[in-house]
């Protein structure tokens, strides 16, 4: 696809803990900016901050997910060119966001989300982050089936064993 | 001598059951399959390869369709790598039927004689059938025993004509809901029906019985249990030396001579190469939208519109079904958590008392437990009436839903009512990566099928009340699901309406059938599935018949 680099340039080598590296292409390592999955980083953990019984976006590993499934070939590349532009917006509008405290941060996303950019924006967001949350740990995500546990889910056998429905 | 006997292009129930038949008789037998070759140990479930991207499907930036809409007073064309919003189904071998839920019901007879039925409906192209139910009826006792039904007659008011007192397999095992849906619906003075299922209760040759994954409609089978095309039709003759299935292959375009197709050109969608494969006869059954688009994109001296397309009738009076979804939720309050929540088993429960009334034909609705894709029950909870919801609202929603809850849907089927605005065509200006002209799917409704709809879900309702569900609600669409395609290449005595004859033959071209849904004039108020492999069995034995 003549857009892939495009879609991998703002994927860091920073951002990608744990063994999900292995599943990304080599040229996917090489970070260019880190600063839109940053501020990514820490909406997700707005939105999915940790709860009684929820493990947060970060403990899941949402980010991770995200540097992994937007490098495939699959990922809707509109969705990753909103998901950065909104990311942009946001600190725009917000530019001190990623020092505020959490109480902070949802309020600023709550005055961000009064636009419908800044609604699609979070809505987009959100949905990536619960797929991050429950799709299987092989793209990085619900790690150690952190999200299948709070919700009590039971997967369906077999699980995958190569990640996007590559045959075995 | 040509290398085949016949060229069969796709590989669904259509095409496979045409293979089958043939390959049984020693005939030589070659697949055109767009996609890949996945086996039972290939498919997993995987909510995101199997749901969430174009896996099996086309990418949308290399292949797509451009949807038609009525729009501020005219018709404008979207292409689905817009919208996101894939008419593909299923491009494996197998096709569609590898991912289906496996709803089987049999047309009944009086679907055959629609117009003569009920007369005609303003605006609706509605014609009779070129067959009878009694000439289809040995073929769709061929796929209960062949692609495998489980299940057991429920005696009702419009039950079809039988040749067999019950189906090949007993019923799957049920959820304890299954009773209550029976209680209301008694209740209400209607008859609950055990739905037929294309999922094997026992095992049989090489196929495993269902072992209820929890995870079936849209997910290949790991056990070979559902009815796929290519789990019960081609994995048996698969080792036969007449049989030859080249994946990746792209039929561009039919080549005729003489008024007769002398190759299929394909290519192979890895190295972008062409290929040409010359057969006797040739089969086209690539599901409806393409098998339009193959056949129109077919131009020649002989044939300008597209073959077999001097009547300007292919690509006309496309069907999906009509219809909608509805919702209940449920709780503690029905029973206890544990058994609620009981996962694998199944509802099969449809209502079809009204699958004809006196004064308009009907349709049938069937009960399902929402699919256990957790990515999507969770997603949709992030939305309440305009609001976004996220954080510890969110999560509190969320965990209820999963661990409180369960929501049973109900799918209204009813005739998408054929008429002059929903078609397939092709158009210059929107191509493929390999330079074809995609479809064009014109997607006109007839305010009927709205109609028809609202009265079932009313029903549905109804019985969803009687049970104690909360939340009730429905909406019954003008938009049609992708996964239920037919119509486009109708059959039928007449040339001049109609592209196939009763054998599914081209009428102007004599080396060419269409076996897929595309023959349908009207569509029936069920999933296509069950009719599209008994008129695959149909048209493989009109062939054989044809080259002995």
């Amino acid at each position: 696809m003549k857009t892939t680099l495009t879609r991998r340039i703002f994927i860091t080598s920073g951002i990608l803990a744990g063994t999900s590296l292995l599943l990304l292409p080599k040229s996917t390592k090489k970070a260019m900016t880190i600063e839109p999955f940053k501020i990514i980083e820490a909406v997700q953990e707005v939105l999915f901050p940790k709860g009684l019984q929820a493990p947060a976006a970060s403990e899941f590993g949402a980010i991770n997910y995200l540097a992994v499934v937007s490098s495939d070939r699959s990922f809707v590349k509109n969705d990753l060119k909103l998901l950065k532009e909104g990311a942009k917006k946001l600190i725009e509008q917000e530019p001190h966001f990623l020092r505020m405290t959490p109480q902070e941060q949802d309020q600023a996303l709550r005055h961000f989300t009064q636009s419908k950019l800044g609604q699609n924006w979070t809505s987009l967001l959100l949905y990536y982050t619960l797929e991050a949350l429950l799709s299987d740990p092989i793209y990085g995500g619900n790690r150690d089936q952190k999200g299948w546990q709070w919700l009590h889910h039971h997967t369906g056998k077999p699980q995958p064993q190569k990640p996007f429905g590559v045959r075995l | 001598m040509k290398p085949y006997d016949v060229c069969i292009i796709g590989s669904g129930a259509g095409a496979s059951a045409v293979a089958h038949t043939l390959i049984n008789a020693g005939k030589r037998v070659v697949i055109l399959e767009r996609g890949d070759f996945y086996r039972e140990k290939d498919f997993s479930k995987d909510e995101i390869a199997y749901c969430k991207r174009d896996i099996v499907t086309p990418n949308l930036q290399e292949s797509y369709h451009t949807i038609e809409s009525f729009w501020q007073g005219k018709w404008v064309k979207t292409p689905t790598y817009i919208t996101e919003n894939s008419f593909f189904n299923g491009n494996v071998v197998g096709g569609s039927s590898n991912f289906m839920s496996g709803y089987f019901h049999r047309l009944k007879p009086k679907d055959f004689k629609l117009l003569s039925t009920y007369g005609a409906i303003k605006g609706a192209n509605i014609v009779d059938w070129a067959i009878d139910y009694e000439t289809l009826e040995p073929y769709y006792t061929q796929v209960e025993q062949q692609v495998g039904v489980s299940g057991s007659v429920t005696p009702y008011a419009h039950q079809e004509p039988r040749s067999t007192s019950d189906f090949p397999y007993p019923p799957l095992a049920e959820h304890p809901i299954s009773q209550h849906i029976d209680k209301a619906s008694k209740q209400l003075g209607f008859v609950p029906y055990r739905t037929p299922r294309a999922i094997l209760s026992q095992a049989h040759a090489k196929r495993d019985a269902c072992y209820y994954s929890n995870y079936c409609g849209s997910y290949g089978c790991s056990s070979g249990a559902k009815g796929s095309a290519r789990a019960a039709l081609l994995q048996p003759i698969l080792d036969d030396p007449n049989l030859t299935i080249i994946t990746h292959a792209f039929v561009k375009r039919l080549v005729e001579k003489n008024k007769e197709v002398t190759h299929a050109t394909y290519v192979d969608t890895r190295t972008h190469q062409e290929h040409a494969i010359t057969a006797t006869l040739f089969v086209v059954a690539a599901q409806a939208v393409e098998s339009s688009r193959l056949l129109l994109n077919s131009k020649s001296s002989n044939f300008p519109n597209g073959l077999a397309n001097n009547s300007g009738q292919v690509g006309k009076n496309l069907l999906f079904s009509a219809g909608g979804v509805g919702t209940g939720e449920f709780d503690a309050s029905i029973m206890p958590l544990g058994d609620l929540l009981q996962e694998g088993l199944f509802v099969n429960r449809s209502l079809c008392d009204w699958y004809f009334t006196d004064t308009m034909k009907g349709g049938v609705i069937d009960f399902l437990f929402e699919h256990a894709n957790p990515i999507s029950q969770a997603s949709k909870q992030r939305w309440e009436g305009g609001e976004l919801l996220w954080g510890e609202r969110l999560q509190e929603k969320i965990l209820r839903k999963f661990t409180q809850t369960r929501q049973l849907n109900f799918e209204v089927f009813n005739d998408w009512l054929p008429t002059d605005n929903c078609f397939v065509s092709v158009d210059e200006r929107y191509k493929d990566i390999y330079g074809v002209p995609v479809a064009n799917i014109r997607i006109g409704s007839h305010p009927h099928d709205l109609k028809v709809g609202r009265f079932l879900a009313q029903k549905a309702e109804a019985v969803m009340r009687a049970m104690g569900a909360k939340r009730v609600q429905s909406a019954i669409s003008p938009y049609p699901p992708a996964n239920l395609q037919a119509g486009g290449c109708r059959f039928g005595e007449d040339p001049k309406n109609s592209v196939l004859n009763p054998h599914c033959q081209a009428h102007e071209v004599n080396n060419l059938y269409v076996a897929d849904g595309s023959f349908m004039p009207t569509g029936g108020s069920v999933p296509f599935t069950w009719t599209i492999y008994a008129n695959g069995f149909r048209v493989g034995e009109h062939i054989r018949r044809l080259l002995t």
